[in-house]
């Protein structure tokens, strides 16, 4: 084989690996198509992109010998990093910036993807906080602020155990959303707190589909619309599994 | 209106965008900008609904405050817009109408169509149904188009004409 063969081979995996891991950790799909479109401009190779939810198609098509060669790669099912999306954007630019050649770029990616997440119990006391700051939103006090805690705390570990045992990830979510709403409705039937129904309301409100949600309004006026629906029933199907979690707790409590 | 409780439901806004940055696993760096955004997203929005605003169009305000804060913060920080404003706008999702709504569903379900009170659930639920989903479209508006707006060459050629490093599209 040919030298130049081997560095578009090279650069197709380099460039498919960028895609996916944007598109896994959160990025919208017009972000995906300019980042990948920075990275292949600086190395000098024209591409085509097919961008869906759960696989992207690349063509590169070197400029100079007009070789070419097209391939697919599937989305990792990874959840949420916003440390990925935002070091690639970085990395992106100092491609462009400083000629960074396709071996730096992995080494950075594998650096990228190394990076530690926050410590667990961090994560977890710090979604509770939020949980019990909903609360206080929404108008609670005192005793349920602490109910709001809680809850979020089990719901959220509930829901990293269950993606650690590979459950689906919509019953997972079924099943924070079931863990949370039982303590709190336990709160309720308890009568702790003057308006313990706040509690129980916003005990679950750390499930809401987010980034799907946001991600699939902007996608769709960037005229990605296909994408944006698939993101848009996603977020329809977390948010469908949070009201049976909820539901289940409230019929066992009868409240 | 009462001010002081506005700040005080603006401070716990700033929480709540602070775990869901911690949940999304932003760089530390951005994290004190994002209890910011949060906390100025909740504080507009609480400050236009005392003067009576319409929940809706509060929302959209407090969010494209937070995407164009997210903007310039991308910016400062160098991290792209979404980073902040994501997690940022979380705050002001419309918990209570939802669940509102979902338990009106769940009552028309069980009760009989022609009961009394079935048209007076009925209105409440659809009510509570079309707030939840306005202000949803409200805050992805308000963080997407700012975001849509800045984007590319626009926002560069903004930057290059302040001779500032562009980091971020």
């Amino acid at each position: 084989m040919d030298e130049s063969y081997t560095n578009i081979k090279e650069a197709e995996a380099m460039l498919l690996n960028v895609g996916t891991l944007l598109m896994s950790s959160g990025a919208s799909t017009g972000r995906v198509r300019t980042t990948v479109n920075r990275i292949a401009d600086a190395l000098g190779y024209n591409i085509e992109l097919l961008i869906t939810n759960r696989s992207l198609m690349l063509k590169v098509i070197d400029e100079q010998t007009d070789h070419f060669i097209a391939s697919l790669k599937r989305t990792s099912p990874h959840g949420v990093n916003f440390r990925v999306v935002s070091g690639i954007s970085r990395m992106s630019w100092k491609v462009v910036e400083e000629n960074w050649n396709i071996q730096q770029i992995n080494t950075e990616i594998e650096r990228l993807v190394a990076l530690p997440h926050y410590p667990r119990l961090i994560i977890l006391s710090s979604v509770a906080l939020a949980g019990s700051s909903f609360c206080a939103l929404f108008g609670g006090k005192g005793a349920e602020l602490v109910v709001a805690f809680v809850a979020t705390f089990v719901g959220l570990f509930v829901r990293q155990e269950a993606i650690k045992k590979r459950f689906n990830p919509y019953v997972s979510i079924f099943f924070a959303s079931f863990a949370a709403s039982l303590l709190s409705g336990l709160s309720v039937k308890l009568g702790i707190g003057t308006s313990p129904d706040v509690a129980f309301a916003t005990s679950v409100l750390f499930l809401v589909p987010g980034v799907p949600l946001i991600n699939s309004f902007t996608d769709m006026i960037d005229g990605n619309i296909l994408n944006g629906i698939v993101r848009g029933i996603h977020g329809l199907i977390i948010a469908l599994a949070i009201a049976l979690g909820l539901l289940c707790a409230k019929f066992l409590f009868n409240i | 209106m009462d001010i002081l409780s506005i700040f005080i439901k603006a401070f716990w806004g700033g929480f709540a965008a602070l775990g869901f940055a911690i949940l999304f696993n932003v760089p530390q760096r951005t994290l004190v900008m994002i209890w910011g955004m949060g906390a100025i997203g909740v504080f507009a929005k609480f400050l236009l609904l005392g003067f009576e605003v319409n929940i809706a169009l509060s929302s959209l305000v407090g969010a494209a405050l937070i995407g164009v804060l997210s903007v310039y913060a991308a910016h400062n920080k160098q991290a792209p817009p979404l980073v902040f404003s994501i997690p940022s706008v979380i705050p002001m999702v419309p918990g209570a109408f939802a669940y509102r709504m979902m338990l009106g569903c769940m009552e028309l379900t069980s009760t009989a169509a022609t009961s009394p009170t079935y048209l007076k659930t009925l209105a409440e639920t659809t009510g509570n149904g079309l707030k939840a989903f306005f202000i949803l479209i409200a805050l992805s508006a308000g963080v997407a188009i700012p975001m849509l707006v800045t984007r590319k060459d626009t926002f560069k050629r903004i930057k290059s004409s302040e001779e500032m490093e562009s980091v971020e599209s």
